[in-house]
C-alpha cells in the first residue's frame, strides 16, 4: 500500500493486519463450513436430516469466544487512535484553512502556501479549521484524517522520517469540487524548509506577488484566469467589468469593477454577488492583510492575463457600451455578448422581409462602418456609422477583437492576442 | 390445520390457459371484487396482501430508477476525469442514488411490502390490526416520493448534498433541499405508522395458538424492526425539519456564527440513520432464518437465540450512532465508547450467521433459488459484515473513513444483506402469492451471475478505499484508475445478473408452471392456505399451530419443484 514514513502510521497499519486477518479467517470459515455441508448434506447424499434444534454449549462458545476476540480487536483499533492523536510536545505547529475548495497552510511566521511544506523528522501539529462548510484533511501516507470544522478548532498530527510527495484530500463531500479540493505534502529537509519559509515571497514585484497570494489563498480553483467558466466569475478582463450584482436585500446594481468594487468583493464578497453565481465565497477580512490584498487587486486590474483587451478601451471611447451591453442585456442595441457565431435576422435599412445572417467578422464590420445595410430585426435604424475618420483600421480591428471575444463560452477566450 | 392438506390444490385445477392473458394469476385475492373497478379495487384495498403488492411494485420500480443512477456513477468513473455527465450533475446523481435507495427502495422493502403480504398469514390473521392506517401509510410513500420527484425538477434544481444532507452544506446549497427532506419527513411517517400497525398486530392479532416461541422468525425479525421504526425515525423526522428551518428561517441552529453547532446536526441524524440500518438488515435476517430451514429440511439451529438476537441488535444498534463520527471533531472518549459499543453490536450479527451454518449441519439440503440467495446473503453479508470491524476499530477508522472502503463495506451488507434477503423473499414467496412456478434453473443462474458481478463490483472498492480514494469524488487520481474500471465491469455483470432475474419471474408470473398450496414443504400457517390466498385469509376459523414453524415433520414437497 503505502510506504510507512510515520510511526503512529505503523501502528494503525499493525491494527489493519491484525482486524483484516481476523476477518478473512472468520469469513473463510463461514464460507468453507457453508459449502462443505450443502455438499456433504445435499439431500442426494444425506436424504434423512438429523432431528437437531440447537445446542446451547455451541452457542454459548460462539457469543463468549467472539465477545473475547472482538475486545482485543477494539484494543488495537483504540491504542493506534490514542498514538494518532498525542502529539508530541514541541511540534511544530501550522495552521489549516479550509474552503471550498482549497486548502490554506498557515506558518508560525503568518506565511501562507497552498502547498504543505514541513521539514523532515520533526513532529508536525497542525490547527486546522473551515472558512465555509465541513471539509476533512486527509493525508492517506500518514493514515491521518480529521474534519475541519467551521467555528471549531480541530488538530492532527504526523512526523515524517523521510522526504518525498504526499497527496493531501478533501474526504467530507463539500459541493460541487470536492473531488478537486487536492494538494500535496512536501516534507523537505530542514535546510530546504528554512530556506522556503524564508524565500519566495515578494519577490519579483507586486505584479508576481499578487499572482502567487491569489494561488495560496484558494482563488484560482473558483475563479479562472483564461476566460473559462468556474464557480466564480473569470478573472481575465477583469478591470472595468460592467457587472450585475445582487445585493443581500435581493435588489439589482450595476457594477463596474474598478479597484473599490474588487477590493470590497474580496473582504465581504457576500454584499455583492455577481448575478448568476452562487454566495458561496467565504470573505477574507480577516485573514489577509492590507498590502496584500492591495497586491492582488493591482495583479487583478493592472497585471498581466487580467488587464482589459485593448478594444475594450476602444468600445468605451467611442461609446458603444451606451446602446451595446457586453452581459447580454439589451439597451438600445443589441448586446455585444454572444453576438459572434450567432445567427441574426436582419432587414436591409431596417425595413423590408427580415432575412437570416451568421455574425461572423466580415458583418461586424460591416456593421461598424455602415450600421444601417442591415439592422437587426426589432431594433431602431438609429446608430451612426463609424467611417476611417472616427475609427481607424488598428481601433476598429481592436473593436472587433473585443466582440468576438465575448461570444459566450470558452471559444472567444483565445481570440484577442489579435489576428 | 396442523396437518398441511396436500389433496387440496385449487389452481391445479384452474385451465392454464385461462390466465397467461392477463398476466395476473385467477383466484384468491387476485379476484376483484364485485361491483368495483379493477384499478378502484387496487387503489381503494385495505387487504394487506394488494397494499404489500403495491408496496413491493414501487419499491422495484425505483430500485430499477436507483440501479440505472448507480449504472451511470460507475459509468463516468470509470476514468478519470468527465466521462459522460458533469460535475454538478454527478453530485445530483448520486445524491439521488442515495436518497432513492435508502428512503423509497432499503427502509421500506422488505418490512413494507413481504411484511405486509406474509406476516398476518404466518401469524394466522386476518389482516393487520389497523387496514385503512395501512393503506394510508401506503399513500403517504407514494406523496412522500412523488415529492422527492419533484424536488428534481424544480427550485434551483436537484439536490446535491448526499443522502445525509450535513450541515453547513445542505443549509446553503442553493439547490432544492428544501423540498427533499420534506419528502423525507413524508416518508418517514409512512414508515413510523407501518411500524406501529406491525407492533399492534403482532401483539393482538396472532392465533390463540401461537405462543411468542412458535413464532415464525421472520416474524420475530420484523417485530423488532417495527420496534426501531417506531422509536428512531421521529428523530430523523425532527433533523430534516430543523433543517428546512434552517434553510427558510435561517435558526442558526448549526451555523457556528450564530452559536450553532455542526456536530449536533450529525448526532442527531445518525441517531436514527444508524439504527436505520437495522431496519434494513434485521428483516432480511428474517427471511434467512425462514428460507434455510425449509431447504435444509431441518429444524432451525437455535431458535430462541435467533429470535433473541433481532432484539438485542434493535437495541444495541440504537447506541452506536457515533461509530460515523469519529474523525467529526467528537471527543476521544466518545470516540472510544462508540468503538467499544461498536464492537458488541457485531455479536448479535455473527451469532446469526453460526447459527444458519449450523442449521445446514446434517440437514438435507435442497439447492433451490431461494436458499441459493439465502447463501449468498450470508456470503456477502459475511463480506460486508467483517470489514465492519474495520471501520468499528477507531485508529483504522480514521485511515478508511469517507473512503471508498465505506461504500464497499456498506454496499455490500445492503446490496448483498438486504437486497439478496429481497431476492430470496421474492422467490420464496412468489409461488404463495402467485399460485405459480418460475424457472428455477434461470433463477439460479441468475443469483450466481449476481455473487460473482457483487464481488467485482464492490470488492475492488475496499482495495480503492484502503488506498485512500475517497468517496464522492466526481474525478480521481491516476493511481486509482485500473479497480475503478474492474468496478465499473463488476457493475454491468451485476445488471446482467438483475435482468435475467428480473426477466425470469415476470414470465414465471405469466407463464410459470401452476402449484399447490405448499411446494417447498414448509411449515409455517401461509402454506397451508391455497395458493393464491383467499382475501379474507383463514376467515372466520382460528387456525390451530400444532407443529413448530420449522417442524417437518410429515411435510413433503410438490411434485412440481421435485
Amino acid at each position: 500500500m503505502y510506504p510507512q514514513v510515520f510511526e503512529a502510521a505503523k501502528q494503525v497499519d499493525q491494527a489493519f493486519l491484525v482486524i483484516l486477518g481476523f476477518c478473512v479467517f472468520i469469513l473463510l470459515l463461514v464460507s468453507a463450513l457453508m459449502g462443505v455441508f450443502v455438499w456433504r448434506y445435499h439431500h442426494t447424499r444425506h436424504p434423512h436430516p438429523a432431528d437437531i434444534d440447537g445446542n446451547v454449549w455451541a452457542e454459548l462458545a460462539w457469543t463468549i469466544i467472539p465477545t473475547c476476540i472482538v475486545m482485543g480487536l477494539f484494543w488495537f483499533g483504540w491504542t493506534s487512535y490514542t498514538a494518532l492523536r498525542n502529539a508530541p510536545e514541541g511540534a511544530l505547529q501550522i495552521g489549516v484553512e479550509a474552503r471550498m475548495w482549497s486548502w490554506s497552510f498557515i506558518y508560525p511566521d503568518g506565511k501562507r502556501s497552498a502547498e504543505l511544506v514541513v521539514p523532515v523528522d520533526r513532529p508536525v501539529k497542525l490547527h486546522m479549521t473551515s472558512k465555509d462548510v465541513i471539509h476533512s484533511f486527509y493525508v492517506p501516507a500518514m493514515r491521518i484524517k480529521m474534519d475541519t470544522v467551521p467555528g471549531m478548532q480541530t488538530y492532527v498530527w504526523f512526523e515524517s522520517d523521510s522526504t518525498g510527495v504526499f497527496d493531501i484530500l478533501c474526504a467530507e463531500y463539500c459541493g460541487l469540487k470536492h473531488a478537486n479540493m487536492i494538494s500535496v505534502l512536501r516534507v523537505v529537509s530542514a535546510e530546504e524548509y528554512a530556506q522556503w519559509l524564508s524565500g519566495g515571497a515578494a519577490k519579483g514585484g507586486d505584479d508576481a506577488k499578487g499572482g502567487q497570494l491569489l494561488e495560496d489563498n484558494g482563488c484560482l480553483s473558483c475563479h479562472s484566469l483564461d476566460g473559462s467558466e468556474g464557480v466564480g466569475p473569470t478573472f481575465k478582463g477583469l478591470a472595468g467589468r460592467e457587472v450585475a450584482v445582487l445585493l443581500p436585500d435581493g435588489s439589482k446594481k450595476r457594477e463596474i469593477a474598478d479597484e473599490t468594487y474588487v477590493t470590497h468583493s474580496i473582504l465581504a464578497p457576500s454584499d455583492e454577488v455577481v448575478e448568476g453565481f452562487d454566495d458561496v465565497m467565504p470573505g477574507y477580512a480577516d485573514s489577509l492583510s492590507k498590502e496584500d490584498v492591495a497586491a492582488m487587486v493591482h495583479y487583478l486590474l493592472k497585471g498581466g492575463v487580467a488587464a482589459p483587451p485593448p478594444g475594450r478601451a476602444v468600445a468605451e471611447e467611442q461609446g458603444c457600451l451606451s446602446c451595446h451591453s457586453t452581459d447580454g442585456s439589451v439597451i438600445a442595441g443589441p448586446s455585444f455578448k454572444g453576438v459572434f457565431g450567432a445567427e441574426r435576422l436582419v432587414r436591409a435599412n431596417g425595413e423590408g422581409e427580415p432575412r437570416t445572417v451568421v455574425a461572423d467578422e466580415a458583418y461586424l464590420r460591416e456593421s461598424i462602418r455602415d450600421p444601417g445595410k442591415e439592422v437587426v430585426d426589432g431594433f431602431e435604424n438609429m446608430m451612426p456609422a463609424y467611417d476611417v475618420e472616427s475609427l481607424d483600421d488598428g481601433a476598429l480591428n481592436d473593436l472587433v477583437d473585443y466582440v468576438e471575444s465575448l461570444a459566450g463560452g470558452g471559444q472567444g477566450g483565445g481570440k484577442e492576442g489579435g489576428q | 390445520m396442523a396437518e398441511i392438506p396436500m389433496a387440496e390444490t385449487p389452481m391445479a385445477e384452474t385451465p392454464m390457459a385461462e390466465t397467461p392473458m392477463t398476466g395476473t394469476p385467477d383466484g384468491g385475492f387476485w379476484t376483484t371484487p364485485p361491483g368495483r373497478s379493477t384499478l378502484g379495487s387496487w387503489l381503494l384495498t385495505t387487504d394487506h396482501k394488494r397494499i404489500g403488492l403495491l408496496y413491493l411494485w414501487c419499491i422495484l420500480a425505483f430500485f430499477a430508477v436507483g440501479v440505472l443512477l448507480g449504472l451511470l456513477i460507475r459509468l463516468e468513473l470509470i476514468a478519470p476525469g468527465r466521462t459522460i455527465m458533469a460535475q454538478q450533475t454527478y453530485n445530483a446523481v448520486f445524491t439521488l442514488h442515495g436518497v432513492i435507495m435508502i428512503f423509497m427502495v432499503v427502509i421500506p422493502s422488505i418490512p413494507a411490502a413481504f411484511g405486509n403480504i406474509v406476516m398476518p398469514l404466518q401469524i394466522g390473521a386476518e389482516d393487520v390490526a389497523f387496514p385503512r392506517l395501512n393503506l394510508f401509510s401506503w399513500y403517504l410513500y407514494i406523496l412522500g416520493a412523488a415529492i422527492a420527484v419533484v424536488s428534481l425538477f424544480t427550485g434551483g434544481g436537484a439536490p446535491d448534498t448526499g443522502w445525509t444532507f450535513y450541515v453547513p452544506f445542505s443549509a446553503t446549497t442553493s439547490t432544492n433541499v428544501n423540498v427533499a427532506v420534506l419528502a423525507v419527513f413524508i416518508l418517514g411517517f409512512s414508515s413510523i405508522l407501518t411500524g406501529l400497525n406491525f407492533i399492534v398486530t403482532i401483539h393482538r392479532l396472532r392465533a390463540p395458538s401461537m405462543g411468542w416461541t412458535r413464532m415464525p422468525l421472520f416474524t420475530w425479525g420484523l417485530y423488532a424492526t417495527a420496534w426501531i421504526q417506531v422509536l428512531a425515525t421521529p428523530v430523523l423526522g425532527i433533523t430534516v425539519l430543523l433543517i428546512f428551518a434552517e434553510r427558510v428561517l435561517g435558526l442558526g441552529l448549526f451555523d457556528p456564527a450564530r452559536g450553532g453547532d455542526p456536530i449536533l446536526y450529525q448526532h442527531l441524524f445518525w441517531i436514527y440513520s444508524h439504527p436505520a440500518v437495522y431496519i434494513m438488515i434485521v428483516p432480511a435476517m428474517g427471511v434467512i432464518s425462514d428460507v434455510i430451514p425449509v431447504f435444509a429440511r431441518k429444524n432451525i439451529f437455535g431458535y430462541k437465540t435467533i429470535a433473541i438476537s433481532s432484539l438485542a441488535i434493535a437495541f444495541a444498534g440504537s447506541l452506536v450512532w457515533a461509530h460515523h463520527m469519529f474523525v467529526s471533531g467528537m471527543s476521544d472518549v466518545a470516540v472510544m465508547v462508540f468503538s467499544l459499543l461498536t464492537f458488541i453490536v457485531a455479536i448479535p450479527s455473527a451469532v446469526k450467521v453460526f447459527n444458519w451454518v449450523s442449521t445446514l449441519y446434517k440437514g438435507s439440503i435442497y439447492l433451490d433459488p431461494p436458499l441459493i440467495y439465502s447463501l449468498g446473503f450470508i456470503f456477502l453479508f459475511s463480506m460486508g459484515g467483517v470489514t465492519g470491524l474495520v471501520l468499528g476499530g477507531a485508529g483504522t477508522d480514521v485511515h478508511v473513513h469517507d473512503t471508498y472502503f465505506v461504500v464497499g463495506h456498506f454496499h455490500y451488507v445492503i446490496f448483498g444483506g438486504t437486497g439478496f434477503g429481497l431476492f430470496a423473499a421474492m422467490h420464496f414467496w412468489f409461488p404463495k402469492v402467485y399460485g405459480r412456478l418460475y424457472n428455477l434453473k434461470i433463477a439460479n443462474v441468475a443469483a450466481v451471475i449476481l455473487v460473482i458481478g457483487l464481488n467485482m463490483l464492490y470488492f475492488p472498492m475496499y482495495l480503492l478505499g484502503l488506498e485512500g480514494m475517497p468517496r464522492r469524488y466526481y474525478d480521481y487520481l491516476p493511481q486509482y484508475t485500473d479497480l475503478h474500471v474492474v468496478s465499473t465491469v463488476g457493475s454491468w455483470i451485476t445488471a446482467a445478473g438483475l435482468a435475467l432475474m428480473a426477466w425470469n419471474l415476470w414470465r414465471g408470473l405469466r407463464h410459470g408452471a401452476p402449484c399447490g398450496p405448499n411446494p417447498w414443504g414448509a411449515a409455517t400457517l401461509e402454506w397451508t392456505l391455497p395458493s393464491p390466498p383467499p382475501t379474507e385469509n383463514f376467515g372466520p376459523v382460528e387456525p390451530e399451530v400444532t407443529r413448530g414453524p420449522y417442524d417437518f415433520k410429515g411435510i413433503e414437497r410438490e411434485e412440481v419443484v421435485a
